[in-house]
């Protein structure tokens, strides 16, 4: 940045359309202040730059007055009105690099300036190496759909509540892992620009009311852009006449004057206007630089290929044959042949257009800015930007919107219900303690076993199938055994629940278990994917999630130890993997401190 | 879960492809003798039969050294001239079964293993050819039968055929083939608990097993269509453990490559599995204790 | 066409309405237990599966437990199905607990069959006796041909190629609800005998079976032992020759009918008999259920409306005829049309456009048959208008009148005619009315009235 700060005159506004109070702006390197011209105003502003979280402004072009709008941290912004888009987009530059620059301070949320500045001063020692995610920067609209998501997904918010208002993660970091529930919505958005209209718009008519000899012609911006694009002397003439020469209207009303003669299709009433007025006949005749272009593209056909022996292939002048427009056929006269436009001339001429794009990105709202901005893009259109424009036709030709999205979307990892492994773990431990006896059992030798499996199948062929292969009284038990077993798991749970442990015990214990489980899922994913620690800033993290597991770890012995007794076992068994997961995270944790240390002793100067 | 594919067919008729656990170190030390269970199932086959002429049967042995086809009701002769004592299915079966255990028992003196490590029975090889099997007869033709897949186990899990029977599994799932397990061995099988519940099959360990028939015909016998309309056991939780690659040990918390999710019990430098080089945290110390980074550098 | 499914697996009711003490004596004999098996109704097999070794009863409430919300009706009616053919017998005791047991007769031979397995209703006979016996394919070309001469004479007695020893009376019995036949009039198919040809072979089958059992009696014959005896010998090994001898005199006549029905093949050896069973015998316990099996199609219908059926039976040709314009007959290509006229002549007939359709579908050759839609829709769609055509106007004849010589006339013509309920148009303006011709006598007598 040039210089450390900018001055520059501007209303203070709360609203967009609101009068505003007028004053001067000044912005240092970390401070908005704003001085209203008149002192007892009370419209001054003092504020730091790490309490705006964004910024938005008006462009250029639109009707818009140059705003720039400052969105507060703590919800509400200022608008400040400039003289114009110069000092605006002076401002708007100084506004960008000064709030990047500001980004640990930023990252401080609201009222807790406290941990802000801890935070500072734990990244001040490597500033330069640092980078801090932009969180400010993101837009409004992903804003909304993370509070939206946060309010649709209610253990979300639990988690959010307690882990970023808790100044354990940061926002950005908290929805960093969740990157995917972010982007749910922009893989939607179409990515097609607005084209040239396909319409015809050379075939414009006009509206009589029938009683006088008036006509009427309905011109939008979008019509006149399109007259623009379509007829390139037309454009010329506007640029030259308009509004030296002439008005815009009358420009307009001469130019649908030539209109309204071509759809008469009066060439000798068209010849005598013409004729009479040297401005109408600019509209009347031949667009000299279609003319132009169209001999060039000839002479780059083939010279092989003979043009003049297809011209009367087209049927054109048999009977029943050619093409009809308004009703008529069209014949080619060959008296006053300049005056008359072919429809087959506006047809290509229109597909020319189209297929070349909307090649201005401007607001149409004022035909001369649209006039200038097509003449610029024309200039700029050389050959390079010619075979540029093919390859996008090519490109897009292909629909984009209706391809497949070109990033395959990634089928993320399913566990089905996580509950589920609760219910394994007390599986394993019932069998774990069976699990010895029959390791013992299983000694028979190789040749004994095959000889007494073969002894059984020599058996079962000499006498036959046992009959009954079931006694009727086991038959009954096993049925009443299986038929208890259903109505048991049917009736108690309900049809869709599984039977589980979790649902056997109290239920402020389940869900406290199940909030836990979910706590230490989340800080374990931060924990693990901040290793190796390259930065401060990482460092800093760690220990700061660190620190909240090691809370959660003494609230499960609680839990372990407010359940009834009968139920403590089942609890100690959901309870051992959260510790065993925690421990194994500590034990990391402390392991590389250790190196750390060890490390910084060796190399005095490194960082902590 | 997938359901059973009720509206592609007609009825009730079943394609049932049943494996047979002929571990001989279980059978030793099983409290049910393997000709009462023999006896069990196989009137299960003759029951299956003779609830649908055109419901057809396979059965595959599950050995410790090899798997094999032993009965396609499909392929067997028409019932000729027997005996009268046993059901033109059993004599048949039971003597494929006689020869494939002598296969099996000469390919256990070839390798000369030591019989505990070969205590448990190659599922993942006749999970596989059932699937195969399947497989044929969903491109044979236009009508097919509902397919259905039974394992009747007894061994422990093998957790070395983890990787290849879970492949199975999803391979299963995918083509909509539940796969029913009825565990006879005194511990409960992981592998076919997970068999069962991805691919919306029955997972049951009878109590009793001299009532054996009276399970298989009660709740396997089950056919697809009247599935829908019925209320099976449900198992009471699933053992969702996973063995780690490198030492085949089913374990609890481990490593897992981002890129293939291979399992691991220690920390590797290289996926073993795609060749995914892991990262050291920070630079070259090499120490023991500098175990965990999960992400791969490449 | 649900309709015609009903006909033809009620089979299965004719066989549960049968007295007590005869379906209990059917029981004894295990291959009509087995058949009986097969013929349940899903939910019903198991339920007789799981009760296979039990022998006390079995209360209601513990078999509910197992079934889901949406099965109760399937439950519903597999037990009512195995109540009416007595396989379960409900009992209810004094504390009103209901409670099944199963049939022990039925239990014990099904027993049987698990552990012992199949013994064949009789042993074939020994190959050096038996000579020329037909190869399986030479069978079945038999069987269809017997069948299909069967169904022509059936549907036409003078198109038959040879006569059967099926007897008039017989055969009266078999068109009884199939033919209409008026005085001195050639007989016509009814709106049924249509749907009967463009059912399935075996549901045709079980069709006449089932009239063949219901009118044994008439012939003196036990309709449960032409029961017993029918499914018993569709448990015998299709191909095999089976000697006559063990068959009772009455079984023996039986036999000869079947023969004509394609069902077994009669063969004459030197000193012995034999009769060999076909295809569709054995096929006899397996339509009872839904039939899984499915013949061969041979229809190609195109979306120009044209069709091509690759069949050299005579039979297919006279089952298109009913819908279509047959244009060529080949060596084994018909070719024919679906235009509206032959349509409206199936219409006629009472067949309707689902049913049309149906069967074009059922029998769409290979080739098209694994295309989805089997028949194009343009066709179908077609087929379908073609029909609501037909129901779009409705006819009444009727009168129509004007020239009034005065309002009040007119008036009260209309007055009168609505009385009468016969006023289907006015016109008061112009004083026109139209009433229906019923009426027309009465309007007739008030209007004379009127002018004097």
């Amino acid at each position: 940045m040039a210089s450390g700060h900018v001055i520059k005159r501007a209303k203070y506004k709360t609203s967009p359309k609101g009068a505003g109070t007028p004053g001067v702006l000044k912005m240092t390197e970390n401070k908005i202040m704003f001085k209203p011209n008149d002192p007892t105003s009370a419209s001054k502003i003092d504020v730091e730059f790490r309490s705006i979280k964004g910024y938005k402004n008006t462009k250029e072009g639109s009707n818009n007055p140059p705003l720039l709008n400052l969105s507060l941290e703590q919800g509400g912004s200022y608008i400040f009105e400039f003289e114009n888009f110069l000092d605006l987009q002076v401002c708007r530059e100084f506004v960008g690099n000064a709030l990047t620059k500001s980004g640990d301070a930023a990252k401080a949320k609201s009222g807790d300036t406290a941990k802000a500045k801890s935070g500072e001063a734990v990244a001040t020692s490597d500033r330069s190496t640092v980078t801090y995610p932009d969180e400010q920067l993101i837009s409004s609209a992903e804003m909304e759909l993370r509070i939206k998501l946060l309010r649709e997904n209610s253990e979300l918010q639990n988690l959010h509540k307690k882990f970023v208002l808790g100044n354990i993660l940061t926002e950005s970091e908290f929805w960093a892992t969740r990157k995917k529930l972010l982007d749910g919505d922009s893989g939607t958005k179409s990515k097609q620009r607005v084209g040239f209209k396909s319409s015809m718009i050379l075939d414009i008519k006009p509206m009589t009311d029938g009683r006088t000899n008036k006509v009427t012609f309905n011109l939008t911006p979008e019509i006149k852009y399109q007259i623009f694009a379509l007829k390139p002397a037309v454009h010329r003439a506007f640029l030259n006449h308009v509004p030296n020469k002439m008005t815009e209207k009358d420009f307009w009303t001469k130019y649908f004057r030539a209109e309204y003669l071509h759809s008469t299709k009066n060439a000798v009433a068209a010849a005598a206007e013409a004729a009479e007025d040297e401005e109408l006949a600019i509209f009347l005749k031949d667009d000299d630089i279609l003319a132009n272009a169209a001999r060039q593209k000839i002479r780059r056909v083939d010279p092989t290929l003979d043009m003049e022996a297809d011209q009367g292939d087209d049927y054109m002048h048999l009977p029943d044959h050619g093409i009809f427009r308004d009703g008529s056929k069209e014949i080619t006269d060959s008296q006053h042949e300049q005056f008359k436009r072919t429809f087959l001339q506006d047809l290509n001429r229109q597909g020319e257009v189209v297929l070349e794009g909307r090649t201005i990105d401007v607001e149409l709202e004022d035909p001369r800015t649209v006039a200038e901005a097509l003449a610029q893009s024309r200039q700029e259109s050389d050959e390079n930007a010619k075979q540029e424009r093919l390859d996008r036709i090519s490109r897009m030709t292909e629909m984009e919107d209706l391809q497949a999205p070109h990033d395959h979307p990634l089928a993320p990892l399913c566990i089905k219900d996580p509950r589920d492994y609760f219910d394994s773990q007390l599986l394993k431990i019932s069998d774990d303690t069976r699990a010895g006896s029959e390791q013992l059992r299983c000694s028979l030798s190789s040749e004994e076993a095959y000889g007494s499996l073969r002894g059984s199948i020599s058996e079962i062929k000499a006498m036959g199938l046992s009959d009954p292969v079931v006694r009727p009284e086991v038959a009954v038990m096993v049925l009443n055994g299986l038929t208890q077993n259903i109505s048991s798991t049917k009736f108690q749970l309900g049809k869709n629940a599984q039977e589980s442990i979790l649902n056997s015990l109290p239920n402020t214990t389940k869900e406290e278990l199940l909030h836990h489980w979910i706590s230490i899922q989340e800080l374990l994913r931060h924990f693990w994917s901040s290793y190796p620690i390259t930065t401060s800033y990482l460092y800093a993290k760690v220990s700061r999630v660190k620190d909240a597991m090691s809370k959660i770890y003494p609230q499960l012995e609680e839990i372990k130890e407010s359940v009834p007794s009968d139920l403590r076992q089942q609890v100690f068994l959901l309870v051992r993997p959260m510790h065993q997961a925690l421990d194994a995270a500590f034990q990391h944790y402390e392991a590389d401190l250790q190196k750390r240390s060890a490390k910084s002793g060796e190399k005095p100067n490194g960082y902590v | 879960m997938p359901s059973a594919p009720t509206k592609l067919y007609a009825d009730d008729v079943s394609l049932l492809v049943v494996l047979l656990d002929t571990n001989p170190f279980f059978w030793s030390t099983s409290s049910l003798p393997f000709s009462k269970f023999l006896s069990h199932v196989l009137s299960f086959l003759n029951s299956i039969l003779l609830l649908n002429q055109i419901n057809q049967i396979v059965v595959i042995a599950t050995g410790c050294n090899s798997c094999d086809y032993i009965y396609d009701s499909s392929l067997s002769t028409n019932p000729g001239i027997e005996n009268g004592k046993l059901p033109a299915l059993c004599s048949e079966l039971l003597k494929k079964l006689e020869d494939f255990v002598t296969r099996d028992e000469q390919l256990n003196k070839q390798h000369s293993l030591p019989p505990t490590t070969t205590s448990s029975s190659l599922l993942s090889g006749s999970l596989s050819m059932a699937l195969c099997y399947i497989q044929r007869v969903f491109r044979s033709g236009p009508l097919r039968p509902h397919p259905r897949i039974l394992c009747v186990q007894g061994s422990s899990d093998g957790p070395e055929q983890y990787v290849a029977i879970m492949n199975s599994i999803f391979s299963a799932q995918r083509s909509m083939v539940p796969i029913d397990s009825c565990y006879i061995g005194s511990n409960n099988s992981a592998f076919l608990q997970q068999a069962s519940y991805i691919t919306g099959g029955v997972y049951q360990k009878p109590q009793q097993l001299d009532g054996l028939f009276q399970y298989l015909s009660t709740v396997f016998a089950t056919d697809l269509h009247s599935r829908a309309f019925l209320q099976l056991p449900k198992s009471v939780g699933v053992d969702f453990r996973a063995s780690c690659f490198c030492h085949k040990k089913t374990i609890d918390m481990g490593y897992i490559c981002s890129v293939c999710l291979s399992i691991f019990c220690k920390h590797h430098k290289k996926c073993s599995t795609c060749g995914s080089v892991f990262g050291q945290a920070q630079s070259d110390v090499a120490s023991a204790s500098n175990l965990k980074r999960k992400t791969p550098e490449t | 066409m649900p309709e015609v499914k009903i006909i033809a697996k009620n089979f299965m009711d004719m066989v549960a309405s049968l007295p007590a003490m005869k379906l209990d004596k059917l029981y004894d004999n295990a291959f009509i237990c087995e058949a009986i098996l097969r013929s349940l109704p899903p939910l019903a097999k198991k339920y007789v599966l799981q009760m296979l070794y039990i022998d006390s009863p079995i209360t209601a409430k513990s078999m509910e437990v197992w079934v889901l919300p949406d099965g109760s009706s399937k439950h519903r009616v597999a037990i009512d199905r195995l109540i009416q053919l007595r396989v379960f017998s409900e009992t209810v005791d004094r504390r009103k607990e209901t409670t099944y047991k199963i049939n022990p007769t039925f239990q014990t031979n099904l027993q049987k069959l698990l552990t012992h397995g199949e013994v064949l209703p009789r042993e074939p006979m020994p190959s050096n006796i038996t000579v020329r016996l037909p190869s399986v394919e030479d069978l079945d070309v038999y069987a269809i041909g017997q069948w299909e001469c069967f169904l022509l004479q059936l549907i036409s007695s003078a198109q038959a190629e040879r006569p059967s020893n099926i007897s008039s009376s017989m055969m009266k019995v078999f068109q009884r609800g199939l033919l209409s036949q008026r005085d001195k009039e050639a007989p016509r198919l009814t709106e049924s005998g249509f749907q009967f040809l463009l059912m399935d072979t075996n549901a045709q089958l079980w069709y006449i079976i089932r009239e063949y059992i219901s009118n044994s009696e008439e012939r003196g014959v036990d309709p449960a032992d032409l029961i017993s005896f029918l499914l018993e010998l569709s448990f015998h090994v299709t191909g095999e020759a089976y000697n006559s001898n063990t068959l009772t005199e009455v079984q023996r006549n039986t036999i000869k009918d079947l023969t004509d029905l394609g069902l077994v093949k009669l063969q004459q050896g030197r000193k012995e008999s034999w009769f060999i069973p076909t295809k569709l015998a054995t096929n006899l316990s397996v339509s009872l259920t839904d039939s899984s099996s499915r013949k061969q199609g041979f229809v190609v219908v195109e979306t120009n409306f044209r069709l091509y059926a690759y069949s050299t039976s005579k039979l297919h040709c006279e089952i298109l005829r009913l819908f279509s314009r047959v244009e060529y007959q080949l060596p084994n290509l018909i070719v024919g049309a679906i235009t509206k006229e032959s349509l409206y002549n199936a219409f006629e007939n009472g067949i309707t456009a689902d049913q049309i359709i149906s069967f074009l579908q059922q029998n769409a050759h290979p080739r098209v048959a694994e295309r989805i839609p089997t028949v194009p829709e343009n066709v179908t769609d077609q087929i379908r208008l073609w029909e609501s055509d037909l129901n779009r106007v409705e006819m009444t004849p009727a009168h129509y009148y004007d020239e009034f010589p005065s309002r009040e006339i007119f008036e009260a013509a209309c007055d009168h005619a609505r009385e009468w309920n016969g006023l289907l148009w006015e016109d008061s303006k112009r004083m026109r009315l139209v009433v229906k011709a019923e009426i027309h006598i009465h309007m007739r007598d008030h209007l004379r009235g009127q002018k004097q």
